[in-house]
């Protein structure tokens, strides 16, 4: 019975019961969301249906990140694509959920494939699939060898962490989803390809070349700007808030790669500091995405439509959700006191300190990453002040928003936890830092005892005595006391005048909700500042009676998907060329079949004769 | 006299092989069979095997007499245009049946069956019965030479076995014999009721039913 023994299957450290209460965090409120959102939704047998794929999809999640052996790994990681991928397609009726489900199912198995060859190198050389003995035998490997895996899994997992050119699938597939899956799938279902980086990269094959974490960084820069620029421009919101969650995968990288470096270059302290700004960024972004996935969804559900253009004027409607996506896109555009101000600010000191330890070329690489980084950081800002402007402010713009009403309480209650979250992961920085750099270290086989991230429960510091430190509460304090101020001088000296105008009027008078500023018209500067990227497409169609008079005027425009165009488009069509080839030997008729046959006979005949 | 009989065998199949009507085809197997049934009998005779008479009997009834019967039954019954249909001529078909004779003799002499002692020209016949049975079903248009093809396939297989082992288990043969039986039953069905939804049975033309 050795086989049952619960401690050979699963692996209880800190950097499993980490992610396993990650899992836990988003599950739990998505849940309790699922309760009020499927009502009504689809018929009783589907929405239990709704319900055991969840139970399903959940428990596969918590499997892969607690196994601790490559075979069941596989196996768990396997059962959650598939779960997921029925989750996706769980809308049967609509036709871009099948669409995106087989891009989602045909991504996913391209990664499993590279998966599965890395772990059967790291079986043929350990001989076991245990992580232990995996872990022993990689440290004997020969470094070209090591490479090779390390390629492979960053291939593999990096498909399912949707890093650029490989995240084409996830902006399809996360938005089908029911919203409380979406949540999941953006919150945690991602999440576990970076626990898969640092369990089989950082801990079993240990460090490495300088340019794992230099390749792993490159990827990730990239990832965040094409994230973000595709999430300015999308007018989807649950396909925005998927792009965001291709840059967050991007920022989170970011620390594992950085990690990866100074793990490579040697520099204990730092590597273990860089993945602390990592995993804080995990948990945060899956606290925030999750509840922005849950507003969307809610938005979808009270007004029937994701179209944000169609939207406008629901912080009247729908005001507990509007401030509950307000909180979700101050903390994603990581403004302070919220949780991603922490995590981004962690991840930016990072990078200057990586840049004071380092010299020569990948001093100025490191410099180009964090500005990268502050770059993304800008236009994740200006994306949600657009989300959140054009969707829940301006007037209504059509039927579907000036019909919504406020959710029911259960969608209600898991948007309210996950965003006291946000508020929590802000303030209490200082104490979850300790927490979080245990699991770095143990995950690292770095010994943090005699390092110091925090100065007492407070504040945080890095390298104490340089002088660097951010304590949120005392931030707080500081900002709560200026806000009084400003409140109580305003009431003192201000004009105690009310003036009620139209909304976004903007001086003129009886504007109507077609003169409001549109989403596309927000993001029209970043087209044309990022159109050597974007490649936008304008066309302009004016039909007139006279030169002085137009009667119609069309305007389209639309930007240029560039990964799928130029890589996976050429792909595809080689592809089905092949396909289309290989077709001809197949022309249905029984005497050619039989001739294959019978030729294959020969030949193989003709081969025992000649050896 | 082994001999002799290996080589009635084989000229059967050429006769096969050039018959362009379905009578010739179905002849042609009888007397194929005919000449397995006089084999095996032999080797009863000389083994003293109760099993092997039974399997020779079983041959007689059914290759002999029952299926043969069987397939001209059928042939009648929907009212058969007698022509095979060749894809390749008769002359070519002899040529080619040669050269996989030719081919036959080359594997058994490389497969190396010296431990066996029966004739080595029984093996290189099997092979030679077998390529051809294969040749058949490729060559001719109808499903019904199909069906023959397999059973000349089978009588192939049946010799190869038998002049390699001195026959498989007695209750190997019977299962073998039971299905051959009931498949050409069951194509016999189907060669009929292709017949009724396409009033023909040109193979060549099912390749019209894929997508």
């Amino acid at each position: 019975m050795a086989y049952l023994n619960l401690s050979k299957i699963f692996i209880f450290d800190p950097l499993s019961i980490f992610f396993l209460a990650v899992i836990v965090i988003v599950s739990l409120p998505s849940a309790v969301y699922s309760i009020g959102y499927l009502r009504g939704e689809t018929t009783v047998r589907k929405t239990f249906l709704a319900w055991i794929l969840l139970a399903f999809f959940i428990v596969s999640m918590g499997l892969v990140v607690s196994v601790r052996n490559i075979f069941l790994f596989l196996v768990a990681w396997e059962i959650m694509s598939l779960v997921s991928y029925f989750l996706v397609i769980f809308d049967t009726k609509s036709e871009k959920s099948i669409q995106a489900g087989t891009i989602y199912i045909i991504m996913t198995h391209i990664g499993t494939a590279f998966l599965v060859a890395a772990f059967m190198m790291m079986y043929k050389c350990a001989h076991s699939f245990d992580f232990m003995v995996v872990k022993n035998a990689c440290l004997s490997m020969p470094t070209h060898e090591r490479s090779i895996i390390f390629t492979f899994l960053l291939i593999g997992f990096g498909t399912k962490a949707g890093i650029v050119p490989l995240h084409i699938w996830l902006p399809y597939a996360h938005p089908q989803a029911p919203s409380h899956i979406s949540s999941i799938m953006s919150g945690v279902m991602i999440k576990t390809a970076v626990y898969g980086m640092i369990r089989f990269i950082i801990y079993i094959l240990g460090p490495g070349d300088r340019w794992w974490g230099i390749s792993i960084l490159a990827f990730a820069v990239i990832t965040c700007l094409v994230g973000v620029i595709y999430a300015l421009m999308e007018r989807d919101i649950k396909k925005l808030l998927a792009y965001s969650s291709v840059e967050n995968m991007g920022i989170i990288l970011l620390g594992v790669g950085l990690s990866i470096y100074f793990l490579s270059v040697n520099i204990p302290y730092l590597a273990v500091f860089s993945m602390v700004a990592g995993l804080y960024h995990l948990i945060n972004h899956a606290i925030f995405k999750a509840l922005l996935f849950l507003c969307a969804g809610s938005v979808y559900k009270a007004t029937g439509t994701r179209n944000i253009e169609k939207l406008g004027g629901l912080i009247k409607k729908m005001p507990q959700t509007a401030v509950y996506f307000l909180i979700g896109a101050m903390a994603i555009s990581a403004l302070p006191l919220l949780n991603g101000f922490v995590s981004e600010w962690l991840t930016l000191q990072a990078f200057f300190m990586g840049v004071v330890n380092a010299s020569g070329a990948s001093r100025i690489f490191l410099i180009v990453c964090a500005g990268a980084l502050a770059l993304t950081l800008g236009l994740a800002s200006a994306c949600f002040v657009r989300a959140f402007g054009i969707t829940f402010l301006a007037k209504g713009r059509t039927h579907h928003s000036l019909n919504a009403k406020e959710v029911s309480l259960s969608m209600r209650s898991g948007m309210f936890f996950l965003s006291g979250l946000c508020i929590i992961f802000g303030l209490g920085a200082a104490y979850i830092i300790k927490i979080l750099a245990s699991v770095a270290g143990e995950a690292a086989g770095i010994n943090i005892s005699a390092m110091k991230f925090s100065l007492n429960n407070f504040a945080l510091t890095l390298q104490p005595g340089r002088g660097v430190y951010l304590s949120t509460p005392i931030l707080a304090g500081v900002l709560a006391i200026l806000a009084i101020t400003a409140f109580a001088t305003y009431k003192m000296i201000g004009r105690g005048r009310r003036v009620v105008y139209n909304t976004w009027d903007c001086g003129y008078y009886k504007l109507d909700s077609r003169n409001e500023y549109t989403a596309t018209a927000f993001s029209k500067p970043f087209r044309i500042v990022f159109s050597f990227f974007l490649l936008p497409f304008r066309k302009t169609q004016k039909i007139r009676d006279s030169f002085y008079h137009v009667k119609s005027f069309n305007y389209e425009t639309r930007t240029t998907k560039i990964f799928i165009k130029y890589v996976y488009e050429p792909a595809l069509s080689l592809i089905i060329r092949l396909a289309k080839f290989m077709r001809k030997i197949q022309p249905g008729s029984i005497h050619l079949y039989l001739s294959y046959i019978f030729a294959a006979l020969l030949l193989l005949i003709f081969f025992v004769n000649k050896f | 006299m082994q001999i002799m009989i290996l080589f009635g065998m084989l000229a059967s199949t050429y006769l096969m092989v050039i018959a362009r009507r379905m009578p010739a085809l179905i002849r042609g197997f009888r007397y194929q069979s005919a000449f397995l049934f006089l084999l095996t009998a032999m080797l009863a005779f000389r083994e003293g095997h109760k099993d092997l008479y039974i399997v020779a009997g079983l041959i007689l009834i059914l290759k002999v007499l029952m299926i043969p019967h069987l397939l001209i039954m059928v042939a009648k019954r929907i009212n058969l245009d007698e022509n095979l249909g060749l894809f390749i001529n008769s002359q070519l078909s002899l040529i080619i049946a040669l050269v996989l004779t030719y081919c036959s003799w080359l594997l058994s002499v490389k497969l190396d069956f010296s431990y066996v002692h029966s004739l080595p020209a029984a093996i290189t016949v099997a092979f030679s019965v077998v390529f051809i049975g294969a040749y058949l079903m490729i060559s001719r248009v109808t499903a019904f030479t199909q069906v023959v093809g397999l059973l000349v396939m089978e009588n192939g297989i049946f010799l190869l076995a038998s002049s390699i082992s001195d026959g498989m288990p007695f209750f190997v043969e019977i299962a073998i014999f039971f299905d051959v039986f009931v498949s050409v039953v069951i194509m016999g069905l189907f060669v009929y009721r292709i017949n009724n939804l396409f009033t023909h049975i040109d193979v060549s033309k099912l390749s019209r039913l894929r997508g």
